[in-house]
């Protein structure tokens, strides 16, 4: 019986989440028919671009693995309470961090390095990252705030860093761009032809891992009891400032680390376009439609990826500006909420 | 030498003094809505939204003060909706507040290159400055008498906050339903109501700094003009401790700084851009130094970010 009334909830919370998703994507069609677009064009694109090129999968595993280990992180944190909205100037700080160490321990030999990239850019979100938490668990002052004000400079922290220290030594004008990582600085595609690399394994090994320590082990009763109310962890003996710092560094360390998975894994080098990808953003959207839970994450990052790119051939095949997906993210959004709320609504009756 | 340094700080308290409206008014929103129990991450949305609206009616009447009442009305709409989501319906704020962000940002642009194909920005008629005959009177004709109105509105408008806060028993209303509104509504406060109408005055407020973006810190529309300023006034009222006069103060060292390094970086005639971009750091990171120190004292009204449910 219980099973039973457990499953029709499930049943209905899908119900609520694909009823927003509709509702997201039906705002974007008239959005583009309003910027002079054409419905047909809008819907075919948005809906087979993703699935019938080499170049739609590879975006779409591309958007899957940042999504993803940004939004575990983001989940994390959520689920002792914290609000981790500066995903982005993890990420940003982790893409500059590949190149700092490429660059500056650039005598160590090539298997060394490679791992040294990939970890200084998880130590170089981490290190973003522990300002903020310093400055909760010692000082008390809200998190988001600080995250917040931190994406700023970053991306401030960024253009400098690319106009000068991680400059490639080529570029005549002052152009702010990288050198391109050689190939065997790239993390090479699984099967050489189908554009997938051991990235989305690694990052779904991630989810897994995490699923282990977090969903099956006390620590989920404790973050969630820090979550919902600090009183109360407090009585029961929890160390308030413990789980913090961990969830808060985990989710640090796992934005940069899709730093370094975007540059080594996609885009090679490093230019101020990267800076206006808003992917830190959309991972708190990923996080909480996948529920804080480290599975359920995955599925929603997959899902989001295949919109996210959707959205985005439909904006080129129609000539309406790539923002457009903002804008139907953004309902979708309010509309999943929604979906949580009246979901949650028929439990409490 | 001495001519050359009071040019300097003539412009530098003229740049200071003519950033600030944007950073006040939207700080006086976000506090007054703060105080009531609800935060409102949109805001950088509901600017740019206004932003728009301010450029395309500016330019389709030739008027600024409709382009102002015209952003207003944009904000109140997305501020309403905002508030029925998150008072209401009882949404989670800060989530539903970045999905605000998402979709003004999106949409923002939409609107903008449908209205202008060519992505050229029309030309902005700017709100006239308050004594615009006295411009040339030295010193204070800069700093002061050439200031666009707004600016001494928003002074004025901080003035007026801390008086409804501290003065009136609807301020204290809003007080009273952020710090406790079970004990409000058992004095017949109607939360709902109080903590609605506090969302849209906060909203309109964006309205007004997003209507001042236009022709204060850039010339034209791009995606993400704003470029998180919003999110910053989040930080300044964090530090002012929810207190109209100290988010005055913090807006005004804010822009101070801002405008020395800008300074610093013109005068020096920096061709390293290198230099620049880690200058343009420091307001960012003064802020931030700034909250361990006076953001231990922060108390945030204790039902922020928590809905209420009568009975």
């Amino acid at each position: 019986m219980h099973g039973n009334t457990q499953g029709l909830r499930w049943l209905q919370a899908t119900a609520y989440n694909v009823l927003a998703v509709g509702l997201g994507i039906l705002a974007g069609l008239a959005l583009v028919v309003y910027a002079g677009g054409n419905i047909e064009v809008a819907l075919s694109s948005l809906f087979l671009n993703p699935i019938t090129s080499s170049h739609g999968i590879q975006q779409i595993f591309v958007l899957f693995v940042m999504f993803y280990t940004m939004a575990l992180g983001v989940g994390l944190a959520l689920k002792a309470g914290l609000w981790n909205i500066g995903a982005q100037g993890q990420f940003l700080t982790g893409m500059v961090m590949v190149f700092f160490v490429y660059i500056y321990l650039g005598f160590l030999p090539w298997p060394v390095l490679y791992a040294s990239m990939i970890l200084g850019a998880a130590i170089g979100g981490l290190l973003w990252i522990t300002v903020p938490t310093i400055l909760r668990v010692k000082f008390g002052a809200n998190e988001i705030v600080v995250t917040i004000l931190l994406n700023v400079v970053a991306t401030n922290f960024g253009f400098y860093m690319l106009s000068g220290p991680i400059k490639s030594p080529g570029t005549a004008l002052g152009f702010p761009i990288t050198t391109e990582l050689p190939a065997r600085f790239q993390i090479p595609n699984i099967i050489a032809s189908v554009p997938i690399t051991y990235a989305v394994p690694a990052t779904i090994a991630i989810g897994i891992i995490l699923y282990f320590l977090v969903e099956r082990t006390p620590f989920r009763v404790k973050a969630n009891t820090v979550g919902e109310s600090t009183e109360t962890a407090r009585y029961a003996g929890i160390s308030i400032p413990r789980v913090m710092t961990i969830t808060m560094l985990a989710a640090g360390a796992l934005a940069g680390l899709a730093g370094a998975i975007y540059i080594m894994g996609y885009r090679y080098e490093l230019d101020i376009g990267s800076f206006s990808t808003n992917y830190g953003l959309l991972a708190i959207i990923v996080a909480l439609v996948g529920r804080k839970h480290m599975l359920g994450i995955g599925i929603a990052a997959f899902f989001f990826a295949y919109i996210t790119f959707g959205a985005e051939s439909m904006a080129v095949a129609t000539s309406v500006n790539s923002v457009v997906v903002f804008a139907m993210e953004g309902v979708m959004m309010i509309g999943i909420l929604m979906g949580n709320y009246l979901t949650e609504r028929k439990k409490a009756t | 030498m001495t001519i050359a340094l009071s040019n300097v700080a003539i412009a530098v308290i003229s740049t200071t003094l003519q950033l600030s409206p944007f950073y006040l008014f939207a700080g006086m929103g976000e506090i007054v809505s703060e105080k009531s129990g609800v935060a409102n991450l949109g805001l950088e949305g509901i600017m740019l939204m206004s932003l728009v609206t301010t450029f395309i009616v500016d330019y389709a009447t030739g008027n600024p003060w409709i382009a102002l009442f015209a952003a207003i009305g944009t904000a109140g709409v997305i501020g309403a909706v905002f508030a029925f989501f998150a008072i209401q319906v009882r949404l989670d704020q800060i989530a539903l507040g970045l999905a605000i962000y998402l979709f003004g940002l999106g949409f923002s642009l939409i609107v903008f290159s449908t209205a202008y194909p060519s992505g050229l920005t029309p030309n902005y008629v700017s709100l006239p400055p308050i004594f615009s005959g006295w411009g040339n009177v030295p010193v204070i004709g800069t700093i002061l008498l050439k200031q666009n109105v707004l600016v001494y509105i928003s002074i004025v408008v901080v003035v007026m906050t801390a008086l409804f806060l501290d003065r009136t028993s609807l301020g204290l209303r809003v007080r009273a339903v952020g710090e406790n509104p079970k004990a409000a509504d058992n004095m017949g406060v109607s939360v709902i109501k109080v903590r609605f109408l506090a969302t849209l005055f906060g909203a309109l407020m964006f309205g007004v700094a997003g209507s001042y973006f236009a022709g204060n810190f850039v010339p034209g529309f791009q995606t993400d003009i704003i470029t998180g300023r919003g999110f910053i006034v989040l930080a300044m009222i964090y530090f002012a401790n929810w207190k109209p006069y100290r988010a005055l103060f913090a807006a005004l060292s804010f822009n101070l700084v801002y405008a020395l390094q800008n300074e610093y970086i013109s005068i020096s005639g920096s061709s390293v851009a290198s230099v620049s971009t880690l200058f343009n750091m420091l307001p960012y990171v003064f802020l931030l130094a700034l909250i361990p120190v006076f953001g231990r004292k922060a108390r945030m009204p204790k039902f922020l970010l928590k809905p209420y449910r009568k009975g």
